[in-house]
């Protein structure tokens, strides 16, 4: 009976899992309807920490409050709400484009190490995850609990854009090494 | 030319940036007023920037660098500042404007010629949170000119 009930919960965690990262997934896609495909490309490098931190900032909600103006609170959450979503397609969409080039990469690479692409598969996953996560999270409840999070993508995109960068790197120098030999 | 006589670019650009920062952007107060001054050296065509004292002492292409530096450096300090710095700034550009503040700030609710002041390469969620903040300081200002108002009304 337990074991029936641990199989369907760990089912239901696994579907929720799965729709959390196709959720990731969309979100990065539908990037393309707020930014033309060029500027995508275009940018690779992620927004600073501070802004991150000024897009789910607690300190200007409670400035806006402080007005006592409802129709300046309402503002402020739709536009926080719209800006962090953007946020969020460009960081999937960002990290979706590392990955493509890294699993081009590995393709033309003679000896990939098991390790290291395990590690930059379960680090694409969570951040996609992650990603899909807040995507759902900033639509129901609006970017201002979730800085945590978010600074924790953003970690998580620079710690898997460095992990490419060492391994194009990695393989530049063999080829080179080998070119000279 | 030896090699010795060969200017180092890098250092150029930075000789031609202060003397943007001393001669010209130092005289102008706020730094919204600084980026509508820089994004308006630039073409709106070409996107290049120019500006004609700096280019003669200086070569153009260095003066447009300079330019281009100090637009983004002060578009990125502007976007990462808190919406009550943001506020202040719009206000004190408002204020140091000929035009009536009414106006700006009906004129600038309804056209949002800040959308402009965007550097060229600037990331697609940095450029909406500048732009949305910029609308947040605006409905801000009104909101307050409108309570001016009434207190004066009422007294």
């Amino acid at each position: 009976m337990i074991g029936s009930a641990s199989l369907v919960a760990g089912a239901v965690l696994l579907l929720l899992l799965l729709a959390v990262v196709t959720k990731g997934w969309l979100a990065a896609r539908q990037l393309q309807d707020v930014a033309p495909a060029s500027r995508e490309e275009d940018e690779m490098e992620p927004c600073a920490e501070e802004v991150v931190s000024r897009i789910f900032s607690r300190a200007d909600w409670e400035f806006v409050r402080g007005l006592k103006a409802g129709r300046i609170e309402r503002l402020f959450e739709q536009e926080r709400k719209r800006v962090a979503l953007v946020w969020v397609r460009q960081t999937s969409a960002t990290i979706r484009k590392v990955m493509r080039e890294h699993a081009e990469a590995a393709r033309q690479s003679a000896n990939l190490q098991f390790s290291m692409e395990i590690n930059i598969l379960a680090q694409f996953l969570t951040l996609m995850a992650v990603c899909g996560t807040l995507s759902m999270a900033i639509q129901i409840a609006g970017p201002l609990w979730l800085g945590g999070l978010a600074q924790y993508a953003q970690r998580l995109s620079q710690q898997v854009m460095k992990l490419q960068e060492s391994f194009q790197a990695g393989i530049l120098a063999k080829a080179e090494g080998a070119g000279r030999g | 030319m030896t090699y010795m006589e060969v200017p180092d670019k890098r250092v150029t650009v930075e000789e031609a940036y202060d003397d943007l920062s001393r001669r010209s952007l130092s005289k102008i107060r706020g730094d919204l007023a600084r980026l509508i001054y820089l994004a308006s050296t630039r073409d709106y065509n070409t996107g290049k920037y120019h500006h004609d004292g700096l280019a003669a002492r200086f070569q153009a292409e260095i003066a447009g660098q300079a330019l281009a530096q100090a637009h983004s450096e002060i578009f990125c300090r502007l976007a990462a500042c808190s919406l009550q710095e943001l506020v202040e700034e719009v206000d004190i550009y408002v204020s140091c404007s000929q035009q009536s503040r009414e106006e700006i700030l009906e004129v600038w609710q309804k056209l949002e010629p800040y959308r402009v002041a965007l550097p060229v390469d600037v990331n697609v969620a940095v450029a909406q949170l500048f732009v949305s903040n910029v609308k947040l300081a605006l409905a801000i200002l009104c909101l307050r000119q409108q309570l001016e108002a009434m207190e004066a009304s009422a007294s």
